[in-house]
This record gives C-alpha cells, structure tokens and sequence, in this order.
C-alpha cells in the first residue's frame, strides 16, 4: 500500500435520512488501491446505510462520490458494478437452487448464437479466478448444498468477476468459523497485492485490528474518527464506538441451583433438509440457575430450541421437564409441562404484529381457564392481565389495544418476555432474547432472566453473544455440530470458549456484547 | 421423471422408490390388459396385477416412500375396479371406446389449450408472478380470437388481436401485482371476473343473441404427408391442428430458453431472489412485466384455438375453467414445459375419455365430464410437496 | 430485513403513518382497520363504477342514466317516502328481490370471509352452494309430510352438512398434503356442477319424473317453503331466510372475535408460525374453518331453494355464479361481518337492479347488463387485492386537506432508482 495513493473511491460529505431520521450526516469516507478499511460501529450507527449509498441502493439526500477522482452518480446496483464496485452481501445474495458458476455470472453471462449460455467458458473463468486468489468453490455445486463460508466465497468471486477494484465486505465474519475467518484473511491479503480497496465493515473490534490498515468509526449516522491501525487498541477503538467506557455488567449473585427442571438425553433432530443437526446431545438445567448454550450460528440450536418447544419432532432422544416426558409431543405438551419460550424471532414466531397487543398477551395461556372457558374467550380478564403484564414490564408506546406492529422493537421484546414469564413456567429457553435491542432493554432483559431464575426458575439462554453469555449465565454450555463440546464457568476466557465453539482453534467474538442499535429511536 | 430417478438408484439395491413406480405400472397394466385391444374378458390376471401393485406401494410406504407408495395402492384398486367394469362391459362396446388413435387425436385437441395457457402459466411463475388469471386470460384470447378473425377476416390476425388482448389483461394483472403489490391470488382472481364481464359484454353487445356467425376463418388442421391415413398414426396425429403442433413445438424453445439461455437464467434468478437479481443490476420488475404478458399472451392463444381452431364459435365462459387446469398442469409438470406437456396431455385424454363414455350409459356419461376435474385434484394432491415452487413466487418485489 | 431497517420502520411509523402503512403490509393492515374502515371499500366501490361507467359510455350508452335505471331497478326507491302509488309497488317488489338476492350474498360471502380470516382463499363457495342446493332440494322435495318447522330445519340442516364435507375436502388437503385451496375448490366447484348435472339431467336419478322433458328437479313441499313475511308469496315476497342469513352473521362475528376457535383463527389467518408457536393445531384450524365456510354456503342454497326457487335447472346449475359474487362482497366487507352484510346489499342490488325483470331495457340492455356486474365485480376484486390505490388517493386527499403536500424524498427515490434499475441491465 502507498500511504499517499489518492483514493480509488471518496464519499464526501453523505447525507442520508429517512423522513426525520438521519442516518447518515455528513459522513466522508475514502479507501485507497491495495488497503483495507474498517468501517467500524455498532449496529445502527449508519454503516450499512452508508454502503447502500455507494451501491447504488439508497440515494443520498446529500454529498457526492467520486470514483478515481470523478463524480459518480450511482442510482442503482448496475452502476456501481461498472464503476468496478462490489459487494459481499452480510446476507448474501445468491439464488439457492443454482450452481456457483450461475450465481457467479448472472447479468453478465458468457454467451454465443443469440444469448445461449456459455457455463464452460463460464466455468473456466470461475477456476481461473478462484485459483488465483485461493478461493476453492466447484462451479457446479449447487448454492444451497455448500457451507456458508464456500458461498461468501462464492459472493467475492461474483465481484471480481465483475472487475470489482473496489470491494464492500459487510460484517464478513459473522456468520464464518475460525477456520474460515483465517482463509478470508488470507484472501483478503492476495486481493490486498493485487490492488484491491478493501472496506471492510464491522462492529468486532478484535477483527478491525487483525485485518485493517485504516479504521473509521462511525456513531449514530456520524464519522467519529479515522485511524491507522498501528497505535489503535481494542480500549480506545471502543471509547471512540460507543463514545464512553462501557463495560456490559450486570450485577447478579450466585446461582443456587436445585433439582433439574429440564432434561435433555441423547437428542437426535433432524433440520428441515433432513439432516442431523442436533446429534445426540444431552444437557440438564436446574432450578435457579441459566445455563447458557453459546455457540456459533447453524450448530444446531434452532432445531434443539425446536425440539424443546415442542415445535420439532426429534428423531431419538428424551426431554423431560420436571420428570415428565415431552419429546415429539406437541407445544400444547410442552406448555403444560411448564416450557416457556421466548422466540428468537419475534416478527417471525414470537407476535402476531396485527393483533392488539392484549390478543399478543394471551397467545401463551389462551386456553387456560384464566383466559377462556368453554370455547369463549374471557375478554375482560384477558384485557386487565394484558395491562397489569403492560405496567409490569414497562411497555411503552401502546396500550392494551395497541396493535403489536407499531411497537418498537425493544418493547415489541418485553411484550414477549412478559407474555412468556407471565405463564410461570418452569422451564424458560430464552432464545437470543436481546436481539437487535438497544441498550436499555438489553439490560432490562437480562435483569429479568436474572430476577427469574432467582423464583427458582431453570432457564436456558441460547446465544450467539461471548459478552451476554458471560455476563447473565450460571454455566455455559458450548454447542458445536449438534453437540455440546465443553461445559465452562462464566469465568471462561473468551479464548477457552472460541475453542469449544469452533471445534478447534480460535475465533473472533464480539467485544462489545450484542451492541446498542436502539439508538435512531432517539 | 421416472426413468430419472429409476436411473439416480444405485445398481443392486432395493429402492422403495422404484418398487412404488413398479406398482404404478402394474395397477395401470391391470386395467389396460382388459382394454382394445388385448381384451383379456376376465379379471383374474387383473386382480392379481392390481393386488401385486398394492402389496409393492404397501412396501413403499413402510419403507418410507409413502406418497409414491399411497399412489401405487390407490391406483392398485382403481386399476382393479376397472378391469371388473371393462371386463363386464360389451366388446363393442369397449372398442368403440377405446379407439386409442381416435382417444389420442382427442387427446391433443383437448391438451393443446391447457399446454399454451401452462407454457405462459411457467414463465409467470418462474419470473416470480402467481397467474391465477390465466383462466380470464384464456377467455380473453377466446372471444378476442374470434371476433378478430371475424372483422379482420383471417385467423392470423384473429390470434394476432387475441395474443394482444391477454396480453393486455396480462398487463393489468402485472401492474397490480408487480407495481402495486396486490395479493396475486386474489389480484388473479379479478382479473378472472374482469375478463368474464368483459368477454360476455362485448360479445353481447356485438353479436347479440345470436352468437358468432357460422363462417369464420378458422385455424387449418395439418394434413401430415408421409402417413398412412388410415392406420394408426394417420388417424392419431395425420390430422391435427396447426396450433397443436406449434404448441407441442413451443415445449422444447421455451425449454431452451429458459435453461440454456442467458435470458432463462435471468428469469429464473428473478423468481427465486429477486434482491440477488437486483443487487447484479438486473431490471427486476421490468422482467416480471415482460413475464406475465407474455404468459397472457400465450394463455389468450390457448382460448382462441378453442374458439378460432377448435370450435369456430364462442360461448359464455367458454373455457370452464381450463386456464386453472392448466394451473395445476404447471405445478404438476414442476414447473417445467416438458413436464407441463406431459400433464396437459394427462388431463387432455381424461377430457377425451370423458368425451367417449357416455357410450356406455348417457346418462352415467355426464357425470364423466367431471373427471377431468377429478383427475387433476388427485393429481395436484399427488404431486405436492415433492415439486418447489420458485422461492419468490407470490412475493412482490420491494425495492430497498 | 436488518434490525436495523426494523427500527427504522419503528421510527418512520411514528413519524408519518400513511406513508410507512404504504411500506409494510402488517402495518397497512393495521392501519385500514384502525382508520380506513369504511372509506377505503367505498373508495374502491365508487372507482370502480366509474370504470364501469366509462365502458358503458365507450360503447355508445349514457352511463348516468344506466345507472339511475338500475338503481330504480333495485327497489331502493322504496326507501324514498316521496315515492307513492303504482311506482311504490312495484318498488316494494324490486326491494324483496333485491333482499332476497342479498340473503343468500350474506352468507356466500361469510363462505368466503371466514376462509379469508384463517389466510385461506375459498374459490369454492360455488360448489359448496351447488351441493348444498342439490342436497335441499332432494331433503325438500322428498319428505312431504312433515311438520314445516322441521322439514325446513332438516333440509337447512343438511345443506349446511353437504356444503361443510364439500369444503371439508379442500381443507384436509389443505392441511395433511399442502394442496393449495384455490386449486382444491375450483376443481371442486367443476366436479360439483357436473354431478347436479347428472342428477337432474334427462333421466338422470333425481329428476323430476313429473316433467319428463324438463331437465330440472322435483318441486320442494309445501312444508319444506319457507314462509313469505313481507309481499306475495306467489310474486317471490321476501321470506324469513334473511332473518337467518342475519342471524349467522351475528353467529360468525361472535365466533371470530370471541371464541378461541376465532382467536385461533385469526392467528392462524395473520402468522402461522406464531400461531403454531403458540401451541395451535395450525392444519385442524383449516380444516374447521372450512367446515364453517361450506356449511354457510350451503345454508345460502338451502334458502334459496326453500325460499323462492322451490327447484333446481341444470342450466340454472351451469350458469350460477352467486358463489363468486361471494368473493367480492367478502373482500369489500374486509372480511368482517358488518361489512359483508353491507357489501352483499350492494351486489344484491346489483343483481337485481341489471335483472331482465327489473331494468327498463329501453335504457340499457338487460343481458348487457349482467356482465357490467361481473365487470364491477372483478374491478372491485382487483382493486381490493391492493389497498396501495385507495390509500394513494386518500393520501393526496389528505395533503390537499391540509394545504401542504410534504415532500417525499423516499417515494420519488424509490421511483427513480427503480427506473434507473430498468433501464440499466441488459447488456
């Protein structure tokens, strides 16, 4: 890298704002050939906005782009390919039933007589290129068979094919194991000699110090700072993120845990590809204490939360709550067990966003005799227990006849947290239960599981968060491929843990725990 | 399909796959045994085929298999009931009946309107568009194809003005469902109505009670050179219309397009992840237009060969409900034009047998005008689960 | 969607409600119900006899006069207390048509907007009625001798039960093999007609030996009619099915919105992972929805057939189309129970008002006018499978109202990228 190179690509001065709400205010930005730059922040502080902009996504209210020193206007996704533009999706956008060379060459398909398909030269193309930057994918796999990380590398691929010079890696690492986020690294060096502009986006502080030769800082829609990496420490990176020394702390005693409430044996699930995704784990949560099941994405603990609920059928294995058997026998089953379960996504499973949230409050015990009886509901008790749960759990932005939808979501949240705790379960699977909340419900929400298990409650928090899973749980479980690979005190190193996630090696993990995006709620 | 996943069976071992398919074929070999023109007149080799043809999707379905094998017992004991009716039935009358070069001619004369209509049903769906409208956009093609080749004198330009009309009511149904992001099944739906007032409207206020003149310039049948007239072959395909060989020509060009073309690529992404197709720069909506006219306009061409080829009159809701035949025909056929013609000619000679039944017993004949239905019901309930729609269909496209 | 757009959703819902109701559909239907109520259906009723209005004027017709003529058509004249003499009489005959047409609207329309709330789509409130008028009829006619009351409740009765299996079988496939119900039941309608056709077709096993040329069914019993309340019973005078149409209306809202199996419905009808979360048998839910469809429209045919039909033509079989005019009055009636009672009155007037019987054809052709209802029956349809339309306009008219329309950077950037996405692309 020449420290002096002028920029490959300038954002000066971006604007971006949704109706009231800036999204991004007079952000600059800049990379140059043959650099990595970090753009760094929590989630909500206006990075993901801000590459929208430059691919063409969204329109700036104001600013401008220059690409090697010329104004670009790019108002859509094609002009910034030919801008030489590309983008590594944080989801990535790839058709699932077609092949890596298909996916690779979309919209831009080698072809001859009249537009049929060229896949050989296409093929051909896809090894040239993922041999020179050692990216190993087979063009004719099918997308939705291979792993996550072959389809990021799929998405890069897909870029240079393109003649990215300039590529955008959105939170690359989130979904990778250890093993994978080495490999990006060493792909992003090749691409680094060859003259690539690297930005690379993140909120992982540990990363940003492996990988970038420069990092900004955004926060709340502004640029904080731009710094070199040598010099930057992981205490200064997060004093300019959050823009005060936070350490995520929650005041808790020692567990005392009694008899076993929940008792997972020898568990088989098959996930919706008929695959063995839960492979003859076994696991106990007492009474009084939260056991935290960490581990990375896709190990197995949908289908194991699923299988707990009620929701999945295992294939083998017992689930006993409290001595009584409920494996494959329903949610119905579970519920009356004393299973109580706060979804991991609460638009998906967890609300109904067109009932009012009193309907929401009952979705749990509506068949109780405390809600309905012989068939009918009991309207009037169901509105009064809506509104004391309400009061209760500090719901702000709607009353008992407030539809679900227009909550924000952290009180969308605590709709869910006081729908579930209200049933006084037994067993509580809190399933990434402070996903994408600010910091104020984080906290309220842990507090709470803490405060639950406290009553005596067995709970069993299931994340993906290192700092929520050292900071709430009496336990930690860590889960990998199906089965738990190690059991840890909270007390765990953070290196101790990545190794039993990943089944070998280290990982990076967040440093600040699930961090605040709450913040354009103003 | 069969003979691939027969093929995908690793040799030496038992597929309860394949034995469920073994079964099929033989509760199907019962009942034809007993048909023209083996007609075997008793039914014991009958009941043995279909007994064997339930004990084999009895083992499909404890092995797993159970919708094949489900299928295999069904038709075990339809194939049986049948052989006990055909054996009891008269030999004349059997053979009139079952003529099969005359069954197969019907065959294709029902099956050519249902293969345009599912030929334009799969681009929709495979741009990602449900076309429920298909029906409307059938009925559309069947009076604009007649009344043009009224006006303008010539059945080119009357399906020239039909492919025009679906294509427009194609147009309204693509607008409400792409730009306005209407429920596509009910969106269809209006769209079905719509062309049911529109089509009655004009054709009232045009032709009065009255109807289509006698003498329209119809689509000419093709007279094959090369056969014999009077064999088999003569009488099956020596005869058929111009538009049933062009549509059966269609099934291998849209084949290749959309599996071997860039553009069939493009369709295809945009049906499955329209937010990938459009962060690779392609036009999403633009294409989705272009999808659902076109499937308008071949539906339309599906009811005017009714009307212009077929027929050479038009009626009040003259297609009965064939473009959602062709609905099923294109979930059937999995979304694909070989599959689709398959399914076509499936429910196109059900139509035929309809059609020849009442031989036996009129009044019974009438409640064989159902079995078209019927079968494409079983049908449908057979074939789900097993076949994957394109992800995005039914889902309008937000841009970000 | 990232949390992070989530929240901003959040945001932009606070800050203008209109225009994020227009990005999100959970949000937009909370908005219809929680403001649009009303003016929204009107909207699209008045929108589409103004396009229906200009086909009239397009093919050479005064559409203000069509449609003064088939309002006096309808009878609703009656309501007018300067109406007087002859033109009061024959108004008070038009209204009992039109009240009788709407009775059996009521109740297809239930057919279909109890479906709509479990997230179903009942194509098949025509075969649910055919099977239901076939099974009235035959119950009808063949039990003469009874006491009314209970020859009437019989044949109700089993209608209901005949329409109820009839849908049934669309929500069990619905439920235990995935077949989509809009397949099911159009298939089902078909089988239905064919198999009326057979059995009161020339010779066919319920016909009505009596008029062996006629292809149609026995007469129903004296004890099977239902009683005229209102007009001449041998003019078809208004019967009481409309106080049981009403009553089953009363039935439906009670059950959707203080039942759990309502409640379950609902759920099941706006998320059926949560309501499967939530421990709900999501396929029996279909299937018992269903039910409840068929056996309403079956209690349509049943009193049309003891009502004021009495008997039942093959071709009248063929040509019905009550059971899709269903669809119409349930969506314009949002699928609640005021409002299909509402929007049944509308088409039933319709129906009425454009009858050969009742439209003075020196201004319009009656058999025209049959299918500009189907027209406005499908434009209404169409209108209402996108609330974007109604809520456009009610938005403009709001900024008008307000003297200020706010400038919406979002929309015209929407527009713009769209259009930059359509013409940039193929090489």
């Amino acid at each position: 890298m020449e420290p002096d190179a002028p920029p490959v690509l300038e954002l000066r001065g971006i604007t971006k704002k949704f109706g009231s709400v800036v999204a991004n205010d007079r952000v600059d930005f800049d990379v140059r050939s043959g650099e990595v730059h970090a753009l760094l922040g929590e989630n909500g502080a206006g990075k993901s906005t801000l590459m929208s902009v430059l691919y063409g996504l969204y329109k700036p209210t104001e600013g401008e782009i220059f690409v090697d020193g010329k104004p670009a206007e790019i108002d859509s996704p094609a002009t910034a390919i030919a801008l030489g533009i590309g983008m590594v999706h944080q989801h990535f956008m790839l058709v699932p039933v077609m092949t890596v060379a298909e996916n690779i060459v979309l919209g831009q398909e080698p072809s001859r007589g009249g537009g049929l398909l060229d896949l050989g030269a296409a093929r051909a193309r896809v090894r040239e290129l993922s041999d020179r930057y050692g990216l190993a994918v087979d063009p004719d796999a099918v997308i939705e068979d291979v792993s996550v990380g072959a389809q990021q590398r799929v998405e890069i691929l897909r870029a240079l094919y393109r003649g990215a010079r300039i590529l955008v890696l959105d939170e690359p690492t989130a979904v990778l194991t250890a093993q994978e986020v080495r490999e990006l690294v060493s792909v992003l060096h090749r691409l680094k000699e060859d003259g690539t502009g690297i930005v690379f986006i993140t909120h992982k502080l540990a990363e940003v110090l492996e990988v970038a030769d420069r990092i900004t800082v955004l926060r709340r829609g502004k640029r904080v700072d731009t710094v070199p990496r040598q010099g930057a420490s992981e205490r200064s990176l997060a004093r300019l993120v959050v823009g005060r020394d936070v350490v995520l702390s929650l005041e808790k005693t020692a567990g005392r845990p009694g008899e076993p409430l929940l008792a997972v044996e020898e568990l088989h699930v098959r996930d919706d590809r008929e695959l063995e995704a839960v492979a003859g784990l076994s696991l106990t949560v007492r009474a009084g204490e939260i056991v935290a099941l960490a581990g990375v994405d896709g190990n197995g603990q949908h289908e194991l939360v699923e299988a707990i609920t009620g929701l999945r059928a295992p294939e083998s294995g017992r689930i006993s709550v409290a001595g009584r058997d409920i494996a494959g026998r329903g949610v119905r089953a579970a519920t009356d067990a004393g299973v109580a379960h706060i979804a991991e996504d609460r638009h998906r499973r967890g609300l109904v966003l067109p009932f009012t949230l009193t309907e929401n409050l009952a979705l749990r015990e509506y068949r109780k005799p405390l809600l309905s009886a012989l068939g009918w509901l009991r309207l009037r008790l169901m509105r009064q227990r809506a509104g004391r749960l309400l009061r209760e759990y500090d719901v702000r932005g709607g009353d008992t006849d407030t539809f679900a939808s227009s909550l924000s979501g952290g009180n969308q949240q605590k709709v869910c947290v006081a729908r579930e705790i209200a049933s006084d379960p037994k067993v509580l699977i809190a399933h990434q239960p402070t996903r994408g909340l600010d910091v104020g419900a984080i906290e309220f929400v842990h507090r709470r599981l803490v405060a639950e298990r406290d009553a005596g409650r067995a709970i069993l928090l299931v994340s993906l968060e290192y700092e929520e899973v050292r900071a709430v749980a009496d336990r930690i479980l860590v889960i990998y491929e199906g089965k738990i690979a190690g059991e840890f005190p909270p007390e765990a190193t953070e290196e101790e843990l990545g190794i039993a996630m990943t089944g070998a090696g280290k990982t990076s993990m967040s440093f600040l725990a699930s961090s605040p995006d709450g913040e354009l709620e103003g | 399909m069969s003979a691939g996943a027969i093929a995908a069976v690793p040799a030496g071992t038992v597929s309860p796959r394949r034995v469920a398919i073994t079964g099929i074929v033989l509760a199907v070999l019962a009942w034809v045994i007993t048909l023209p023109p083996a007609l075997v007149r008793t039914p014991v080799p009958s009941v043995i085929l279909g007994i064997a043809a339930v004990a084999a999707g009895g083992f499909a379905v404890a092995a797993g298999e159970r919708r094949p094998g489900v299928g295999a017992i069904a038709l075990g004991v339809v194939g049986i009931a049948g052989a006990i009716l055909s054996t009891r039935a008269g030999v004349g009358n059997l053979k009139v009946v079952f003529t099969w070069s005359a069954l197969v001619a019907a065959a294709l004369r029902y099956a050519t309107p249902l293969l345009f209509a599912a030929l334009g049903g799969i681009i929709s769906e495979r741009s990602g568009v449900i076309n429920i409208g298909l029906e409307g956009m059938m009925l559309m093609g069947c009076f604009f194809g007649i009344w043009g080749a009224d006006v303008l004198g010539s059945w080119v330009l009357g399906l020239l003005v039909a492919a025009v009309a679906g294509g427009l009511l194609a147009l309204v149904h693509a607008v409400f469902s792409i730009h306005l992001r209407a429920n596509q099944v009910v969106s269809g739906t209006g769209i079905n109505f719509l062309a049911l007032g529109i089509t009655g409207y004009f054709f009232t206020a045009h032709y009065g009670p009255n109807g289509t003149p006698s003498k329209i310039s119809q689509v000419p049948n093709v007279k094959l050179p090369l056969i014999q007239h009077d064999g088999f072959f003569g009488a099956a395909i020596g005869d058929a219309n111009l538009m049933t060989w062009l549509g059966i020509a269609l099934v291998p060009l849209l084949a290749i397009f959309l599996f071997r073309t860039r553009w069939g690529l493009r369709l295809r992404a945009v049906g499955e992840k329209p937010r990938a197709a459009d962060t690779v720069g392609l036009p999403v909506l633009r294409i989705r237009y272009l999808a659902v006219v076109v499937s308008g306009m071949l539906a339309a061409l599906g009811g005017a060969y009714l009307s212009v080829a077929f027929v050479g009159s038009f009626s009040q809701d003259m297609t009965e409900g064939r473009g959602f035949i062709a609905l099923a025909a294109v979930i059937f056929g999995r979304w694909r034009p070989l599959g689709a013609l398959v399914a076509t000619l499936v429910f196109g000679f059900s139509s035929a047998l309809a059609d020849r039944l009442p031989q036996f017993s009129q009044t019974a004949g009438t409640l064989f005008q159902a079995l078209p239905y019927v079968l494409t019901l079983v049908a449908v309930a057979g074939v789900i689960g097993r076949s994957r729609p394109p992800a995005a269909s039914g889902i309008p496209y937000v841009k970000e | 969607m990232s949390p992070e757009d989530e929240e901003l959703e959040v945001e932009l819902a606070g800050d203008e409600h209109v225009e994020a109701a227009l990005r999100s559909p959970a949000r937009l239907n909370a908005y219809v119900r929680g403001l649009g109520g009303a003016v929204v259906p009107i909207l699209t009723t008045v929108i589409a006899f103004v396009v229906a209005g200009l086909v009239v004027l397009i093919t050479g017709h005064d559409p203000l006069s069509t449609y003064k003529a088939v309002f006096n058509g309808t009878g609703l004249n009656w309501l007018f207390p300067w109406i007087s003499g002859s033109a009061r009489t024959t108004a008070a005959l038009e209204l009992q048509q039109t009240l009788i047409e709407t009775t059996a609207l009521i109740l297809v329309g239930l057919a279909v907007a109890f479906a709509f709330r479990a997230g179903l789509f009942n194509i098949g409130g025509q075969g649910q009625y055919t099977v239901g008028a076939i099974v009235a009829v035959w119950i009808g006619s063949s039990l003469s001798g009874m006491t009314p009351v209970l020859h009437i409740t019989l044949a109700i009765v089993a209608a209901a039960l005949a329409g109820a299996a009839w849908a049934g079988i669309a929500g069990v496939l619905k439920a235990t093999l995935g077949v989509h119900e809009v397949i099911s039941t159009i298939m089902l309608n078909w089988i239905a007609v064919w198999l009326g056709v057979y059995l009161f077709q020339l010779g066919g096993p319920l016909q009505d030996p009596a008029q062996s040329s006629v292809p149609v069914s026995k007469t129903i019993a004296a004890s099977a009619k239902l009683p005229v309340f209102w007009g001449n019973p041998n003019l078809q005078g208004l019967d009481i099915g409309i106080f049981i149409a009403l009553a089953l209306v009363v039935v439906f809202g009670v059950i959707i919105n203080r039942t759990r199996l309502g409640y379950e419905v609902r759920a099941v009808g706006f998320n059926p992972d949560a309501a499967s979360y939530a421990g709900m048998n999501v396929g029996r839910s279909y299937v018992k929805v269903m039910l409840f469809c068929g056996a309403f429209a079956g209690v349509a045919a049943a009193l049309d057939i003891l009502g004021w039909k009495f008997q039942l033509f093959t071709n009248d079989i063929q040509a019905s189309q009550i059971g899709f005019l269903g669809i119409a009055v349930a969506l314009l009636g949002r699928n609640t129970a005021i409002g299909t009672v509402a929007a049944a009155l509308l088409f039933g007037s319709l129906l009425t008002g454009t009858s050969e019987r009742n439209l003075d054809p020196t201004v319009f052709d009656p058999n025209l006018a049959q299918y500009l209802t189907y027209m406005i029956q499908g434009l209404i349809v169409l209108l209402v499978s996108t609330d974007l339309i109604a809520l456009r306009v009610l938005r403009s008219g709001r900024g008008i109202a307000v003297g200020l329309r706010r400038r919406r950077p979002d929309r015209a950037e929407a527009a713009a990228s769209a259009d930059g996405a359509s013409t940039g692309g193929t090489p």
